[in-house]
């Protein structure tokens, strides 16, 4: 029999764990990762203690980059997948290099979603997705002592705790639509702000930003609808949306985001989606859910794998934590943590 | 910050454009102000295929060796670029086209094969360079604008390397290059922006201007052209032939005369006539070619004619492996030939040596009445070093000759035995000093004498002037701190470079080690040697041959036996290695 060939294209917590759980469960068969990010599989919501000093880089990182070479798995990293074709069981790399597979778990997690009305500042804002993106944010602290928080998701309560704590001075424009993807109310908006203020945190309620300027002192000025604020730093901090625009022809059903069933797969034989990227079914819901959150990454990455390899695991989110978001239902485990 | 040590190669199939890209970087690395040390590897067959590499290392210092691990690989064919990743350091940065004519399969790209914290950098070579240029072969300068952009290089330094060699070919073919370069420099500007500050920035250097890019076999020829050379007779062979190309531009302009001979023999016959003439020759050969030199070198010995001799040893034996480097020729430099013929070798190690020796070579050769050898290697006659440029020193280009005294007219003995065992020699024709010479043993007027009190007398003459000859020729060279060592490493030619590098890495980690450069390979002097050898508890002969050659010659100086570290790869000789070797004798 010819030897399997089964790829992740991801190496977020659940692209890593899936492929580990392939190379537990069928050792035998060839496994590649294929992540655009360099280096090893590294924990998201560990950046903001990193940025501030509190976590060392190697500290941050599940599997090195190394490491995955003893584990028997082929690491392609810095590279990108531009087109799958699950019909015919191939994927097509940027530099044109065609790969086939027998079996694709697709786990490429989301990339920072920045607002339509926003993006014209694209180059005046820091987000915090990735390691390189805490390299740039570690440099520029050095060089300004106040910030200003857009937006409002898990990160940036988590990353201003920390900026916080090392003495900076933040500004947060808080938004109601901003906190995606679970969406305040009134309630939840009062809790935040109030929490905020407590920690000595400036919190422009419901202020919407109208533009943004870059001063010749190297300061940035932001105009509100009420007032203008200057900061050293504009971090944009409005969720992740599924990068899956690379799938767009593949055939794969998209909404959100993949579409798979509640054992993850995508529709076509072997091909699997899971993390941050997949939208799940679920029979008793009768709705789909999506995931955010490291432990929940894992948990379903290992799922798919087992699943691709003959197993018939259920995605099973912890009902308590699933939230209603749009008509959408959100399963957030780090949520109910912080 | 540490200080800047980045090595370079350039991987492509013959006809990439691999070697012109690889001259065109160092001169615009040298430019910008960094020292250069550059070596370039082709395949032996010369009929368009094959892998080419070109390897840089540049930086602050002074660069002595090439570096075990590359940092920057640029691929202009991946398939010949594969087998370089095993030298790569893990966190290379590897540019390569991702835009190849077709799709490939799997394994094809070298992305495929690229290790998790390597850095690939693709970028369309080819459509740039079509894009631009209307052809996809300026792919080679788009590469070099990609780097410069990348590393932050200044593009002026590449730009004027371009010129340099561009020029020439027209203004249609110069405004072609340049614009691929700028083509490369400009994508990675701004495709890669978020990028360009996550990699270390080279940038330039305060030296600019005042160093020389030359080649071993350049500075071989410049030498030979500076010391007044008039006339050389060669034959081709590799790694050789680029000192014949070099002074068959060159030599004319001076008055001189190149001749390709039919083979070796005559090559060197020439030389011999010409200095017995008075005029100064050379030829150059490899291994192959010195083996067939080896009678007449003898008979210049016995007839006492001055020589010079280059011989650019490669893989051995025989035809061997002809672009491949190698230390093997040692023995035969030395003692190769019929019967006692000693004559005078010097090994330099390094670009500048080559132009030093090499000058001083004739007068040598003419004072001593006697062949010298000047004894490189494929690595060092192939090598770039960029170098102060090399001074034509009164002492090394001064005439040589010992002419007779004019009290002699009438009564002149050619081949009279001196106390220094040097004959004053007159040249041909001169009126009243007239005088025989042969290959047979003979009196001091030339007439072929066999008794054996003839014999032991011009023999023990003849060693007796080559001993002497130490006084003019190169000391060895100790890079050690006083006091006793536990281990001395004996150094020579192209190999110094990496054990020098290797005993200062021990010297710097606390071990008490030393390193002795002996560039005057015969004769040697003894005393100098011994007296360092005494200091050590051991010691090493690393070199690039398989019995240890230099060791056989001067290993007796020490008192028990020595230690050998001999590699035969054909590469050079790597500085890790000895290093490594060092560590596990001393401890």
């Amino acid at each position: 029999m010819a030897e399997q060939h089964f790829v992740v294209i991801g190496n977020g917590p659940a692209g890593n764990e899936a492929a580990l759980t392939l190379r537990e469960h069928a050792p035998e068969a060839r496994v590649t990762i294929i992540s655009r990010e360099r280096g090893g599989c590294f924990r998201p919501h560990f950046l903001p203690r990193f940025v501030v000093g509190k976590l060392a880089e190697e500290d941050l990182y599940l599997s090195s980059a190394v490491s995955y070479r003893d584990k028997g798995i082929k690491l392609r990293s810095g590279q990108e997948v531009v087109s799958v074709h699950p019909d015919k069981r191939k994927i097509i790399l940027d530099h044109k290099e065609i790969i086939s597979f027998d079996g694709l778990i697709i786990a490429v997690g989301g990339r920072p979603r920045i607002p339509e009305n926003l993006m014209v500042f694209g180059d005046l804002m820091l987000t915090l997705k990735t390691v390189q993106d805490a390299k740039v944010w570690i440099r520029k602290l050095n060089e300004t002592d106040t910030v200003l928080m857009i937006g409002g998701d898990l990160t940036s309560l988590s990353f201003t705790k920390q900026l916080v704590d090392v003495g900076k001075k933040v500004c947060f424009a808080l938004n109601d639509d901003a906190f995606w993807p679970l969406r305040f109310d009134r309630y939840l908006y009062n809790q935040v702000a109030g929490r905020l203020r407590e920690n000595g945190v400036e919190v422009l309620e419901y202020s919407r930003i109208r533009g943004m300027s870059l001063l010749s002192d190297g300061m940035i000025e932001v105009n509100t609808d009420y007032e203008k604020v200057r900061a050293g730093l504009v971090g944009a901090f409005f969720g992740l949306k599924p990068d899956i625009a690379f799938l767009a022809r593949s055939g794969l059903k998209i909404d959100r985001g993949i579409l798979v069933d509640e054992y993850l797969h995508a529709g076509f034989e072997g091909v699997y989606a899971t993390g941050d990227c997949a939208q799940v079914f679920h029979p008793d819901l009768r709705d789909y859910w999506v995931s955010i959150g490291h432990d929940n990454a894992v948990a379903l990455g290992r799922t798919a794998a087992l699943n691709l390899i003959g197993e018939r695991v259920r995605a099973e989110p912890d009902m308590a934590c699933i939230f209603d978001v749009q008509g959408v239902q959100v399963n957030s485990s780090w949520w109910m943590e912080f | 910050m540490s200080a800047v040590d980045v090595t370079i190669e350039i991987c492509g199939m013959s006809g990439d454009g691999t070697i012109a890209a690889g001259g065109l970087l160092n001169g615009a690395l040298s430019a910008a102000g960094f020292s250069v040390l550059a070596f370039d590897s082709y395949p032996a067959e010369i009929r368009g295929f094959g892998r080419c590499v070109t390897r840089t290392r540049a930086g602050e210092s002074e660069m002595m060796a090439l570096a075990d691990k590359t940092s920057i690989l640029i691929s202009l064919d991946d398939e010949q670029s594969r087998s370089r990743i095993p030298f790569l350091r893990d966190d290379a940065v590897v540019l390569f086209d991702n835009r190849p004519v077709v799709y490939v399969g799997e394994g094809q790209s070298i992305a495929a094969h690229l290790e998790p914290k390597m850095n690939p950098f693709g970028i369309p070579f080819g459509d740039l360079a079509a894009e631009v240029s209307g052809a996809r072969r300026g792919r080679n300068l788009t590469a070099l604008g990609a780097l410069a952009a990348l590393f932050g290089l200044p593009g002026n330094a590449f730009h004027g390397a371009v010129k340099r060699k561009f020029q020439p070919k027209g203004e249609r073919v110069l405004d072609a290059n340049l614009k691929c370069f700028d083509a490369g420099y400009q994508y990675c500007r701004d495709t890669f922006k978020d990028r360009l500050e996550r990699i270390s920035r080279l940038g330039s250097r305060d030296k600019t201007g005042e160093r020389e890019l030359l080649s071993g076999n350049a500075a071989i020829s410049l030498g030979a052209l500076d010391a007044g050379l008039r006339l050389y007779f060669g034959y081709p062979i590799t790694p050789a032939t680029p000192i014949m190309e070099y002074l068959a531009k060159e030599l004319p302009k001076k008055g001189g005369a190149v001749m390709q001979m039919e083979d070796e023999i005559a090559s060197i016959g020439g030389v011999l006539g010409s200095f017995y003439a008075g005029k100064r020759a050379m030829t150059a050969t490899s291994g192959p070619g010195f083996a067939l030199m080896t009678e007449l070198i003898a008979h210049a010995t016995v007839a006492e004619i001055p020589a010079v001799i280059v011989d650019a040893q490669r893989g051995g034996p025989a035809t061997g492996l002809p672009t491949k480097t190698e230390q093997s020729d040692l023995h035969a430099a030395v003692f190769g030939g019929p019967g006692d013929s000693a004559r005078i070798v010097l090994a330099p190690t390094n670009v500048s040596e080559c132009y030093y020796y090499t000058a001083r070579s004739f007068g040598l050769a003419e004072k001593y009445q006697t062949p010298v050898i000047v004894l490189t290697d494929f690595f060092l006659d192939n090598r770039v070093e960029n170098i102060l440029p090399p001074k034509n020193r009164p002492e090394d280009i001064e005439n040589g000759n010992v002419y007779p005294d004019p009290s002699k007219h009438g009564v002149y003995r050619r081949f009279e035995d001196t106390k220094t065992g040097i004959s004053p020699r007159s040249i041909p024709g001169t009126e009243g000093f007239i005088f025989r010479t042969t290959g047979l043993e003979h009196t001091e007027e030339g007439f072929p004498d066999y008794s054996s009190a003839n014999h032991m007398k011009m023999t023990e003459k003849r060693h007796r002037k080559i001993e002497g000859a130490l006084t003019d020729l190169p000391e060895p060279v100790e890079f050690s701190p006083e006091g006793n060592l536990d281990l001395g490493v004996v150094t020579w030619g192209s190999t110094f470079g990496a054990a020098l590098e290797a005993v200062q890495r021990a010297q710097g980690e606390g071990l008490k080690v030393g390193a002795m450069k002996i560039s005057s390979i015969y004769p040697y002097h003894s005393d100098s040697i011994r007296s360092f050898m005494m200091r050590c508890n051991d010691i090493l002969f690393p070199e690039l041959n398989y019995e240890g050659q230099l060791a056989n010659l001067i290993g007796h100086l020490f008192n028990k036996e020595v230690l050998r570290f001999n590699r035969v790869t054909g590469l050079p000789m790597s500085a890790t290695d000895i290093y490594v070797r060092i560590r596990a004798i001393v401890e």
